[in-house]
Order: structure tokens, then sequence, then C-alpha cells
């Protein structure tokens, strides 16, 4: 079990806890079931790959549109869908998120399948550079450790703002959404505009972590941004707490510890066997935690209850 | 500000069907600024859809809507609540899994602590609005006896404390016109008369005006100064409580549908 | 139970009401899209793109109908029910495959699909309402058992694509037309079945029952249904079709892997709500209608799009008649 296996499981668990701090705040604070959040993030990682190889953008004008793209979509998926009952939003927002697979996959601009190559030269060059001063230091030569690093500090400065955010009186509001939406309107708040808000936010942060993912994989295609994305943020969420973003951390490193780490589970089983079997623990786990413990393993029982 | 005695709330002609039901037709109504005035009507009059047209839940068909001479006619609801007509519901709606204080809190109207921008720029003033509203949050919940409850979920409440709770929720946004959707339903009398206590109160000390729903006849008797009277959606009567008293047409309304019922 | 007969002939005129005049200007309007085609690209073509349609109308109708009648009586959307599709297709190769004929291996893969069904509510779905869990809890636990039961097929029949073994070589063909014999098969079993559902839901106690529940979950409570039973059946039947659906889906494709179910989930989900969520005809009917909009659209575009004309389908659907084409005749509490 070597070293450079382990940060790459904490680049995946960082890139999907970033992107899972998306949906908790939507799901967890907001009461917005947002299951398309795979499709912001596949506009954002697109914008970014797209503008630097096609446009020669600089990469950090790139960022900024890529956030700038995801967060018009979520503004027209929220104007159109918002008003929609909780079940029909959902639905509504996968059918968005298949959209832009679909889209991706099949469009020109996009590559289809082939995907977008050479979007990261600019990175890539920076963390050579740092993980070879790094073996020069007898650190050994880490390659994604570079990466690592970036993704784990924004992860929790994001967690910091959002969780200073929540304690506002912003996030009043949007908890207050979370039990009573019209309560909400009947006291002079504009409830439509705090989701938007929610899900512009949320979209922000997906176009983050597709920035990453983009990094992480070293070319661009559709299939990385199916909806099963969505759903393991959202397994991430209920293990590590609703509502409570320090605990999406801890969700993402226990999901991808016990995905990635039953790799070395000694079974007399094929590959394909032995991945297929992760998957049924991750749908066990969803089934179980969600019937035993909904509020996940971090999350705040009392609130729960008394909510109800 | 609309002075005591003159109309703040006008209602012309509202109609309202639900799918070929009428449930409400050409009514009309007035309440006068500073008053308690009582909606009152046998069931299926009306009321609650009456309260959920003017506070902007439900789009009238057709009709018109002054409220303290601007007209708002199909305004989303948290405009017209910001324009200062504040509801509390049939069923009361506290935010069970936070705290009293922070349902308080959250009435807080004008505070630039909720809006992104404002927030970032001038934390300072949000900060100021905050200690306001907590001030005055915990003053509204001494007034209706909860200021010990102030930490506990709202979800542990009592069905009574709630509605007291509702409409203290309420009066944080500063309202000019309360509507109260039965206040006295499903809470024990004596509640039921502190709570009346306190409307009167905050009447005569701050110059509210309250039209409120309301089955208890010895209640709205009693209490309001005026009472408007509705049925099969429309406004059959209104006047003081003794004219009510004596108005054959609001007798025939009530013992008429009481027969066919 | 003696309110039940009250209720099963005003849920018989309600089904009459509602299946009247707009299934006839929907029927009206699908003749005159084929016609306008058949003027734009001939007959060969339009006719060939709408019996593809048809094929794949089907079992997308069959598949839709489980979907709706959950959510119609348990206000459950469930994630699961494309990959009921599969592990009904699954089955059936896995029984063929140990040398029981095709008959009786669909059979018996309709039958353990059905039973498949039961069990997620007697595991799953009866302990989580009872528990009182809330819409998040409720999508994700679908979710998750969607996941069980794909990647415990997988784990079974492996990710590699599968064919059927069956002849999907030879074609059926009439003046100019091209079906595949399984095609054909399909069509042909797809019609029958959802002419027998038609008249299973509209004549037996039973689809009485179960139409009137998922219309008025609260009115067929108090008329005395065995609530209990109903969603027993419900379950049973949602799980049958869908492993009609499964196989039909097989025959008709010729190849199947275990992420065919989660693919379809999304036509299924159009189907539904295409026909108003909780309308059982309504699905069929919008399964035939997705099924043709999809196979019209090649004409038009790449066949790549084809999935895509699902989903737009159903982002519209939901955005501008929420309550589907058979919505308004609907009563609305």
């Amino acid at each position: 079990m070597n070293l450079d296996f382990w940060i790459s499981v904490a680049v995946l668990a960082g890139i999907y806890g970033v992107f899972t701090l998306g949906l908790q705040l939507n799901a967890g604070l907001t009461g917005i079931l947002n299951f398309g959040q795979a499709g912001f993030m596949a506009i954002g990682a697109y914008a970014y790959g797209l503008l630097v190889v096609n446009a020669q953008w600089n990469p950090w004008a790139a960022v900024a549109a890529a956030v700038l793209a995801a967060v018009a979509a979520a503004l027209l998926v929220g104007l159109s869908s918002l008003r929609l009952r909780t079940d029909y939003f959902a639905i509504a927002t996968i059918a968005f998120a298949e959209m832009v697979r679909y889209t991706l996959q099949n469009a020109q601009f996009s590559g289809g399948n082939q995907g977008v190559l050479g979007y990261d030269t600019a990175w890539r060059g920076f963390a050579d550079a740092v993980s070879s001063r790094l073996s020069q230091a007898d650190f050994g030569g880490h390659s994604q450790l570079p990466l690592l690093v970036l993704v784990w500090a924004v992860f929790v400065v994001l967690i910091i703002v959002l969780t200073l955010l929540e304690r506002t009186p912003w996030g009043r509001i949007l908890k207050a959404l979370r039990e009573d939406e019209d309560a909400v309107s009947a006291l002079g708040k504009n409830a439509l505009s705090y989701k938007l808000q929610s899900l512009a936010i949320s979209a922000a942060i997906a176009a983050v972590a597709g920035v990453f993912v983009a990094l992480n994989i070293t070319y661009l295609y559709p299939s990385v941004f199916d909806p099963n994305f969505t759903f393991f943020g959202y397994a991430m969420l209920v293990i590590g707490g609703l509502g409570s973003f320090a605990g999406t951390a801890l969700g993402g490193l226990l999901f991808w510890a016990l995905l990635e780490g039953t790799r070395f589970v000694d079974l007399a089983l094929s590959a394909g066997q032995q991945a297929s079997l992760r998957f049924i623990l991750v749908g066990v786990a969803l089934i179980v935690l969600n019937r035993v413990r909904p509020q996940g393993l971090l999350g705040d029982r009392a609130g729960m209850v008394a909510g109800r | 500000m609309t002075a005591p005695g003159e109309p703040i709330l006008h209602v012309e002609d509202l109609s309202k069907s639900f799918g070929g039901l009428h449930a409400v037709a050409k009514a009309s109504l007035t309440v006068e600024a500073g008053s308690i005035t009582a909606l009152i009507g046998p069931n299926g009059a009306g009321k609650t859809t009456m309260f959920d047209l003017l506070s902007g839940f439900a789009r009238p068909d057709a009709g018109a809507i002054r409220f303290k001479g601007k007209t708002i006619t199909s305004q989303a609801p948290h405009r017209i609540a910001q324009a200062g007509m504040v509801r509390t519901f049939q069923l009361t709606r506290v935010f069970a899994g936070m705290s009293v204080l922070d349902n308080m809190l959250i009435a807080m109207p004008r505070h630039p602590g909720e809006h992104l921008p404002t927030l970032m720029t001038r934390p300072g003033a949000a900060r100021r609005r905050e200690a306001l509203a907590r001030g005055r949050a915990r003053h509204l919940l001494d007034i209706f006896g909860l200021e010990t409850k102030a930490g506990d979920f709202a979800g542990t409440l009592s069905g009574g404390q709630r509605k007291l709770l509702e409409l203290a929720r309420a009066l944080m946004c500063e309202p000019a016109l309360v509507l109260l959707d039965e206040p006295m339903a499903g809470i024990n009398p004596t509640l039921g008369r502190t709570l009346l206590d306190h409307i009167d109160h905050l009447r005569r000390s701050e110059g509210g005006t309250f039209l409120f729903v309301e089955h208890d006849m010895d209640v709205v008797m009693t209490r309001a100064d005026r009472v408007i009277v509705m049925a099969r959606g429309t406004v059959i009567a209104s006047g003081t409580p003794r004219e009510i008293r004596a108005d054959p047409k609001v007798i025939e309304a009530y013992l008429g549908d009481g027969a066919a019922s | 139970m003696p309110g039940s007969d009250d209720t099963a002939p005003r849920a018989d005129l309600d089904g009459a009401r509602l299946i009247a005049s707009p299934a006839l200007r929907l029927a009206a309007l699908m003749l005159l899209i084929y016609t306008a085609l058949i003027a734009l690209f001939g007959p060969i073509p339009a006719t060939q793109a709408t019996l593809n349609g048809l094929v794949s109308g089907t079992y997308l109708g069959l598949g839709a109908i489980g979907l709706t009648l959950v959510f119609g009586i348990l206000h459950l959307v469930n994630f699961a029910q494309g990959d009921l599709l599969m592990a009904g297709a699954y089955a059936t190769i896995l029984t063929a495959g140990i040398g029981v004929p095709p008959p009786l291996a669909a059979l018996a893969g309709v039958v353990a699909t059905a039973l498949l069904a039961l069990v997620t509510e007697k595991l799953v779905w009866r302990p989580l309402r009872r528990s009182g869990a809330g819409t998040l809890q409720v999508f994700l636990t679908a979710i998750g058992l969607a996941m069980v039961i794909r990647f415990s097929v997988q784990f079974v029949a492996g990710s590699q694509v599968r064919s059927l073994g069956a002849d999907v070589v030879s074609t059926v063909g009439l003046g100019g037309l091209r079906l595949g014999l399984m095609q054909v098969l399909a069509l042909v079993i797809g019609l029958v079945v959802m002419a027998g559902v038609g008249l299973m839901l509209r004549l037996t106690r039973l689809g009485k029952s179960m139409r009137a529940f998922s219309d008025n979950a609260a009115l067929a409570e108090v008329s005395g249904i065995d609530t209990g039973r109903i969603v027993d059946l419900t379950w049973l039947v949602s799980g049958s079709l869908a492993g009609v659906a499964g196989i039909l889906y097989a025959a008709a494709i010729g190849t199947i892997n275990p992420n065919f179910g989660v693919t379809l989930l999304l036509s299924l989900f159009a189907a539904a709500v295409l026909g108003g969520i909780g309308n059982a005809y309504g699905a069929l009917a919008g399964g035939l209608v997705i099924g043709l909009a999809q196979d019209w659209s090649t004409l038009f575009v790449n066949a790549r799009w084809k999935p895509a004309v699902g989903f737009a389908i159903l982002i519209v659907t939901l955005l501008f008649m929420p309550q589907g084409i058979f919505g308004q005749a609907r009563r609305r509490s």
C-alpha cells in the first residue's frame, strides 16, 4: 500500500468534498433537492477546458468564466424550475444534468467522447516543478501532492466561509426555508431569491470542483459527469451529516477510504466483482443510514426531531 | 402612516374561484386603522380564502385590494408583508427545528445582514441591526411570557405557546395590520384571553390594527370594535358588534347555513 | 367492503372521462405528425421510424406504469425502476443460459422481478414509511436501492455487453420496411400486454382499486379498500410489468449491459410525467409518445440525440404542464 495511492484517494475525497459542499448548502441547509450538481460541474469543467485550449485564455480568467457559466446555468434552471414541487424539481434537475452530458457527448464544440485535451499545461508545469523540488528535498516524487494541497486548501477555506455564512442572518433565512417556505414569505422575505442564491452559490462551487476534476484526470470526457457523481456526493452528505459543512470533509474521507480501501481486502473475487461489491456497499450504506441515522454520523439529531 | 379611524385596508369586489367553486365572490370590505376588526361567517364562507388573497398567497380572479392607499392586488406575499400587512396561519407554522429566539429574529425587517452584498460591505450595520433585533425579540418574548423558552427549539412548545410565538413573530415585522386566522383555536381559554389582552394592549400603546377570523361569538362581541360578516364568498354585513347582532341578514346566514349542513 | 362498491363505478366514470377526449386528441395529433412525416420523408422512412418508435414505446410505457402507480399510491419516486427492468432482462437471460426454453425463462424473469419489487417494499419501503421519512431520505434510499440492484447483477453477470443469444439477425421485410424478427415479436407481445393491462385496470376489482387509490389515496382509504394488500399487489404488478418491459427491451435491442436500466430511467420518468403522474393509462400513452418522438427525431437529427429528446420532453412537461396530458381531467384537491 503506497503513499501515492492514498494521496490520489485523498485528492478524490477533496474534489468530491468541494462538490458536496454545494449539495450541503442546497439540500442540507436550504431544503432544495438539487440532483443536477454534476451538470453544473460539467459546465464549469468544460468552460474552463475549452476556453484554455480553444481560446487560449489565461487559466485564472478561465476559472472565473467557468464559475460564471455555472452560475448562469443555475439561474436559468432555478428561475424555471424552483417553483415546482420538491420531487419534480429533483427530477427536472437530473434531466438538466443529463441534457448537459448528452450535449457534451454529441456536440461538435465539446469534442464528443474524445473529449478535451491540453488545458493543463500551465498547471502541470507548476506541479512538476513543485514535486521535483520536493524530491530534491528527499520527500519523494509524489506527483499528485501539489493537487492534493490545492484541493484541500480550497476545500477547507470553503468549509470555513460556508460555516460562517450559515451563522449570519442570511444563513438563518436559508434554514427557515428548509422548514417552511410559506412562513418565510409571510414574514416579508423573498423565498425565491434566497433559493436562487443558494442554487447559484452551489453551482459556483460545483464549477470549482469541475476544474479540479479536469486537473485530476488530464483530459475531459462527458461520462465523468454522469448522475452517479451527484449520487456519490449525496452518499458523502449523508455519511458526514445533513447540515454540517465540516461533516462533509469527514464524510468524504470516510466514503473514499471505504470505497478505495476495500481494494486491499483480499477476496477470492475478480477485479470486476470487487468493484461491484464496493458499489453494492455504497448502496447498502445509503439505505441503512437513511433508515437508522438520517441526520448522518455527525448530524444534529435534536434539531431534526424537533423539525418534524 | 394612516391616521386612526381612516381605512387602512380597502377591498373591492374581490373574486376567486377554484375549479368552478366561487370561494370568494365580489366581496368588498374596509378595515379602519387602529381598530380590532373581526371577520366572521359560517364554515365555507370564504374567510380563509379572503386571508390568502389579502396576504398574496392566492391571486384574485378579479377585484382590487388597497392597503395604506396603495394598490397591492396580486403582489407576492413577501411584498405585502414588507408593506406592513402580516398574517398568521390557522395551523401554526413556526420553524420547529429552530430556536424560539431565531424564530423571532428571522422576522426582523430591513436587516442588512440578510443580504449578501450588504452583509459583506457593511458588517457593522448588520451587527447593529442584529443587536437591535435581539433586544426587540427579547422584549416581545417577555410580553408573551416566552422569555424562558428563548433557547428552546420551537418544536418543543405547546400548541398554545406556538400561537403566542407566531403572533409575537408577526409583531417583529413592525406590521401596520396583522391578519390573525383563528388565533383562539386549539389553545386553552386562559391563554386565549392573555393573547387577546396583548392585542388590545398593543393596539392602544402602539396603534396597531388587527383583523381576525374567529368563531367564538362571545370573543367577537366583547373584543372587536367592528365586525365583518361573510357568507357564501361575499360580505353580507359590517358594523359594530351591536349592529351585527341585530342584523336579520346575519342571523339568516347563520341559521340558513346551519339548517343546510 | 361496503364502501368499495361506491368508489368503483366512480373510478370507472373518471376513467372514461379521462380517456375519452384527451386520448383521442393525442391519437389524432400522432396521426397528423405521422402524415406530415410521410409528406416530408416519404412513406417508407416515416413508417419505419414509426414502427421503431412503437417498439420502444411499448417497453417505455409498460416500464412507466410501475413508476406511476407506485408514485400515485405511495408518493415514492422510484429511482430503482429502471434497474428493475434491467434485473428482469438479466433474470431471463441467466435462466435461459442454464438451458430453460426462452418462453419459460421469460416467465421466470417476470416472476423474479415481481418478487424483487415486493421484497424491496417489505425490506426497505415499508420500514422507511413507518419511520416517517422525508423526501430527501426517500430519494436517497431509492438511489441506494438502485445501486444495490444494478451492481448485484453486475457482480453475478459481469459488466460486459451480453447478446441475447436469440436470433437477432433475421429480419422481416414488408415492401421496403425492415424490422428484426425479435422486434416484431417484442412489438406484438408489448401491444398485447399493454391492452391486457388496460383491460385489467378497467375491469378487475384489483385494477379499479389500484386506480382509485392512485388517484386519491385518502378517499380510497375511507372507502374501505384494504390498503396493505393493494400496496403489495401494486408492487407485484409494477415489478412484473417492469420485468416484461426489460425483456422486451432486450429482445428489441438484441444486447444488454447492467447500465441499460438507469439509462432508460429518465425516459420512463418522461413517460410517467407526460401521462400525468399517478395515471396508469397516461403512462402507457406517455410511453408510446416518448418512443415515437425519439424515433421520429432520427428523421431530422443524428440518432445519437435520441435520448436527449426524452429529456427535453420531460423538462418541457415539468415546466409547462406538470399535471401531464391527461392531468386537466383529474380531480385536484
